[in-house]
């Protein structure tokens, strides 16, 4: 079966439906009305400003530019990550997730698209460039909670930190627990929707296939495939961007160097 | 022997001033005390030893040598420390006295749980406070679970922060035992308690 084609005109109506919500939030002076109207105008232009880039890369479809693309891709997932966490963008912090968030990617997309699925070419578009924006997008969500877990409960319970240290501890194991409680924090939201995917919701990706003309298996197989790369690919970057971060936001005193965060 | 030394230490927080020229020695297996009022920095001066926080001016000796960042990590091997309200959020008890001998550096000395029951028991501890949240705690038990980490660690210089302010006669009596009777130990400790003060050999008023 074929996809029903969506025509401008269709897709202007379905912005109706907004009145609804926006009545709510509007009769409970909840104050988001204007965070809604600029949420809607972003969200419409972010994406019709990737539709069309999105039609020249299957177009041209050429490896260098499917990376440079992901390059573009982690280098704004860099920012967000700094910015989500309330932590400055510090070189300190800006390299070291960026190094974790790029070499987690590659190696994610390496191993599902290349050796697992077998890409008929290199990096080929229409497989790399939404799995990459997926798994990115998690990591993205998993590196804030992870990261901004991991150093603000560093800050709050410097004493604690200070008191392993002097009971002999290297700073590494010093960080240990500290370390453990923002993987586990990290891991909470994509295990949850592990353990309910497909009772509690269709993940977006298994849809899209399926109103796209997919056979329901097959897009079940992706969406196994997806889920286990997403995983993956969370616990991977939040690992690599305490331990890459970790090497240049500490003192040698083992302090940690406070300009790191937007609270004092 | 001069084991530790402090000269024109200045250290302040933004623009309050903690220490200004501040000088003294602590000399090896001596039981020094500083007194002083709230606020007046005794804790500040315990983080400045352990390289925690860094003077503004001045210098820190270890056995004369100006100690660095590697030797400050070297103390820090050598040294028990137990803050004046030990913070270990949702950890047990036993967690608390078992994560410091998970550390490589303290694996050979790991204690059984008779010796960690042994001195709970000297302490006038229950069995059951092993397996209680930390937080779940009175004052005078958390002191006294400090301390019994403090007499685990066994290390040749003792740091106390207020070691004996919540605790009942008894568990004094107790506490100078174990935290000041090894003759061999050097101890610096911070205390308004006149029972702790004089136990020990030397006063600094601050």
């Amino acid at each position: 079966m074929d996809i029903i084609d969506l025509s401008w005109w269709q897709l202007s109506i379905g912005f109706l439906i907004l009145i609804i919500p926006a009545a709510i939030l509007w009769w409970f002076k909840t104050g988001l009305n204007k965070q809604l109207a600029i949420a809607t105008i972003r969200m419409t232009l972010q994406l019709l400003f990737v539709g069309y880039y999105l039609e020249y890369l299957f177009e041209y479809d050429s490896a260098w530019v499917n990376t440079a693309w992901i390059m573009i891709m982690v280098v704004v997932a860099d920012f967000a990550t700094i910015d989500r966490s309330d932590l400055n963008r510090t070189w300190s912090l800006i390299l070291p997730i960026f190094g974790a968030t790029f070499f987690g990617i590659i190696l994610i997309n390496l191993f599902f698209l290349e050796l697992v699925i077998q890409l008929r070419t290199f990096l080929e578009a229409q497989y790399a460039i939404p799995i990459t924006g997926m798994v990115l997008g998690n990591c993205l969500r998993s590196n804030v909670i992870g990261i901004n877990d991991f150093y603000y409960n560093l800050k709050d319970n410097k004493e604690r930190y200070q008191f392993f240290l002097a009971c002999g501890a290297t700073r590494n194991e010093a960080l240990y627990p500290f370390f453990r409680q923002a993987l586990q924090k990290s891991a909470n939201p994509t295990l949850a929707s592990m353990a309910t995917i497909g009772l509690v919701s269709l993940p977006g990706m298994m849809t899209g296939q399926i109103l796209s003309g997919s056979s329901p298996m097959t897009a079940i197989q992706y969406q196994i495939m997806i889920m286990l790369a997403i995983f993956s690919g969370t616990i991977l970057s939040v690992y690599l961007a305490i331990l890459f971060s970790n090497r240049f936001v500490f003192f040698e005193s083992d302090m940690i160097d406070p300009s790191i965060f937007k609270e004092s | 022997m001069c084991f530790l030394k402090l000269s024109g230490i200045h250290f302040s927080f933004g623009e309050e001033i903690i220490f200004d020229d501040f000088s003294f020695e602590l000399h090896k297996s001596e039981n020094l005390v500083l007194k002083g009022d709230s606020g007046s920095g005794k804790s500040t001066l315990i983080k400045l030893i352990l390289g925690f926080l860094q003077p503004d001016r001045g210098e820190i000796s270890l056995k004369g040598n100006p100690m660095d960042t590697k030797a400050f990590r070297e103390l820090r091997k050598k040294t028990a420390w137990l803050p004046q309200d030990l913070n270990m959020g949702e950890n047990s008890v036993r967690e608390l006295i078992t994560i410091p001998f998970s550390f490589k550096h303290n694996a050979v000395s790991k204690p059984s749980e008779s010796t960690i029951l042994e001195t709970f028991e000297e302490l006038g501890l229950q069995e059951e406070v092993l397996d209680k949240q930390f937080t779940d705690l009175s004052t005078g038990q958390r002191q006294r679970v400090g301390i019994t980490l403090c007499a685990l660690l066994n290390r040749p210089l003792m740091l106390l922060d207020e070691p004996t302010s919540a605790l009942d006669r008894s568990s004094k009596d107790k506490a100078a035992e174990l935290l000041l009777g090894d003759p061999d130990r050097t101890v610096f400790s911070v205390s308004h308690d006149p029972f702790w003060i004089e136990r020990c050999d030397r006063i600094i008023e601050l």
